[in-house]
């Protein structure tokens, strides 16, 4: 494994690299390839936190307990304690001999138990035990379908990801992708663990810009499979999609409005390109952006009100933000380095991520809005397409390790990286998708 | 039955074919074209009768899909559709044989058919302007002549930033062709940008090869 070594990572004390790789296999052979995720590095204050196995949950294929282990040492926030040597485990809260765990060196407990009901669910309970209180810090019990058990423990990952850090948990959300093997080009979606994964588009021709509609019900794509770029929008509950805009010359780079309606699209069909709004349903086209020169790559800010763009009008490629009606004068917004470029908000729309090229290296940075002050993340060489988790505690971005196309995430204060890879080969362009609607509305 | 279907698809294709002036084109390359190229065609000479061929051969197809799919729900097939076909006479016209052979001849300037560029720029170099000027010379001595020019990027940064390149690059080329004289009509651009690299290479000498603008004529490989 080659360990990353970044200025920023290497002034960490404390460091602990953890390495721990994870083969995912993504259900029958005949579906996507399997992805590999290692975890390269850790916060200097990882929370100790110990989970048990579920009681029961050895009936089932997908243990919880592993899941929700791995979710949240994926994370690099957390320390796993050992198991013990206590059999059987806990169950219930009047099982614990809580001066046992304390020798051990526990603080947090997790336990549980999972109960077949007979009729294809499941009831899942867990608590979070505070072991020095010898009391209950939270508890819950689902009643799932067993389909929904891996579901489940990451739900209860994101629960105790959010209780210990205070940020909301990511672990049930998906991603997408686009693999390429050989003359194939796949746009896959998985599990944020690399889980479940499936194609919704493949044919040999490339897919790029793959984004996530607000509710994650959509992805927006461009497909070169008519032998020029077309944005497509992709329904993912009936797999059934429509051309959002397929004009003359080049159709690319769409971007979510917040409210899910409409979309931002850059088209070469009066020039260069430009930026325009467009309705979901392909109507109501408007220009935005109106220069003789490269306008491309458009975000909106979260609150909907501007966009972030990619522009080379002063003559290298440089960041903009617009009103999002397109009204008024562009601001710049870097100003270091001569190529900065693919600007995507932050969930709080306080700062965006890039990618800054320095000294013939490309890589991720962040920028402050307010305050202009830009930290670079990563140190690969040729990192594209950085990509926000909802929470905006990861970036998830396409990186090349030996020539060949890998994802690499990397926490927001450059901490903790991840890498993951596909068995063979390219994989690249990620979008992490939104949070779900159940955790939403809570 | 299923070789009359065939030999339907067959004359179909040929005559898709003949419409654009490609010799052995295949299906890929004539994507690029199709309907724009049709389109374009009836806006300039013999219009009318060219959009009724583009009508008939977009209803003989519609019907032979039809008929496909009515087959393959009825798991048989008992009914042709036998239809007259188009003369094959739509689009640019034949290359003179003398052009053909140039195109072809190793180390004359038409058989040159990519332009290179520096890092991040879409400006044609010194050393590529008898490139251009010799394609338009012939695009100006066959008006009827339609090729593709494709812009291409190296993959470092950003595949959108990079889409918008080649389109830049591959549009630097047709302005530059439009300017000598060449029909605006003649010349449609595509950007592929970082999407299509001819070298895998992580290093200046493989970027240097996909930074490029191809000229690509009908009945060639892309």
């Amino acid at each position: 494994m080659q360990r990353v070594d970044s200025s920023g990572l290497n002034r960490l004390r404390g460091w602990l690299l953890m390495a721990v790789a994870l083969i995912v296999w993504a259900g029958s052979p005949a579906r996507a390839q399997p992805l590999t995720i290692e975890i390269i590095g850790g916060g200097a204050n990882q929370i100790p936190i110990t989970v048990l196995p579920l009681a029961g949950e050895e009936r089932f294929a997908q243990r919880l307990s592993q899941i929700i282990s791995a979710d949240l040492q994926r994370s690099g926030l957390f320390r796993l304690g050992s198991p013990g040597s206590v059999r059987p485990f806990p169950a219930e809260p009047v099982d614990i001999n809580y001066r046992y765990w304390k020798n051990e060196g526990a603080e947090t407990l997790v336990i549980g138990s999972v109960i077949e009901k007979g009729d294809g669910r499941a009831e899942v309970r867990f608590r979070m035990m505070d072991v020095a209180k010898q009391s209950q810090i939270f508890g819950f019990s689902y009643l799932v379908s067993t389909q929904q058990l891996r579901l489940t423990a990451h739900r209860i990952a994101d629960a105790i990801y959010e209780k210990l850090t205070g940020d909301a948990g990511v672990f049930a959300t998906k991603i997408c992708y686009v693999t390429k093997s050989d003359a194939r080009f796949e746009l896959q979606v998985s599990d944020a663990d690399g889980y479940n994964a499936d194609f919704i588009l493949a044919h040999k021709e490339p897919i790029i810009s793959p984004q996530w509609s607000p509710d994650g019900s959509r992805i927006a794509y461009v497909s070169f499979e008519r032998r020029k770029p077309i944005v497509f929008i992709h329904n993912l509950a009936d797999g059934t999609r429509s051309v959002l805009a397929n004009y003359e010359g080049s159709n690319s780079a769409p971007a979510w409005a917040p409210d899910g309606k409409r979309l931002a699209v850059v088209l070469t069909k009066d020039g260069t390109s430009n930026i325009y709004g467009i309705n979901a349903d392909g109507s109501g086209l408007v220009r935005l952006t109106n220069t003789p020169h490269i306008d491309t790559e458009p975000n909106f800010s979260p609150d909907g009100k501007y966009i972030l763009f990619t522009s080379d009008r002063a003559g290298s490629p440089q960041i903009y933000r617009m009103r999002a009606d397109g009204e008024g004068d562009a601001e710049r917004m870097t100003y270091e380095g001569s190529y900065n470029v693919t600007p995507r908000h932050g969930p709080d729309g306080k700062s965006f991520i890039f990618i800054h090229r320095n000294e013939g290296r490309f890589n991720v940075a962040l920028q402050d809005i307010g305050s202009r002050q830009m930290q670079i993340l990563t140190s690969g060489g040729f990192d594209q397409s950085p990509t926000f988790a909802p929470n905006g505690k990861m970036v998830l971005y396409a990186s090349e390790v030996k020539s060949r196309g890998i994802l690499a995430a990397v926490s927001s204060d450059g901490r903790i990286k991840q890498r993951i890879t596909a068995q063979s080969g390219d994989i690249r362009e990620p979008a992490w998708g939104p949070l779900s609607n159940n955790r939403r509305k809570e | 039955m299923r070789n009359i279907i065939l030999a339907i698809t067959l004359a179909y294709f040929l005559a898709a074919c003949a419409a654009q002036g490609q010799k052995g084109a295949d299906i890929e390359q004539r994507d690029l074209f199709d309907q724009q190229k049709a389109a374009q065609q009836s806006a300039t000479q013999d219009s009318a009768r060219q959009a009724q061929i583009a009508r008939e051969q977009e209803e003989l197809k519609r019907q032979l899909e039809e008929q496909q799919k009515r087959q393959q729900a009825a798991g048989q097939g008992d009914q042709a559709i036998v239809r007259p076909l188009s003369d094959g006479t739509v689009g640019g016209s034949q290359l003179k044989g003398d052009a053909w052979e140039q195109l072809k001849e190793a180390g004359s300037t038409l058989a040159k058919r990519s332009i290179y560029y520096d890092y991040n720029s879409y400006s044609i170099k010194e050393e590529f302007v008898p490139v251009v000027d010799a394609h338009a010379k012939l695009l100006m001595q066959n008006g009827d002549l339609k090729v593709g020019v494709q812009g291409n990027c190296d993959d470092r940064g950003s595949r959108e930033y990079n889409l918008a390149l080649g389109q830049r690059r591959a549009d630097s080329v047709k302005r530059a062709m439009v300017l000598l004289g060449v029909g605006d009509k003649q010349i449609e651009t595509v950007s592929f940008g970082a999407e299509k690299p001819v070298a895998f290479g992580q290093d200046e000498e493989s970027w240097a090869k996909n930074r490029r603008s191809d000229i690509v004529y009908p009945g060639e490989p892309k």
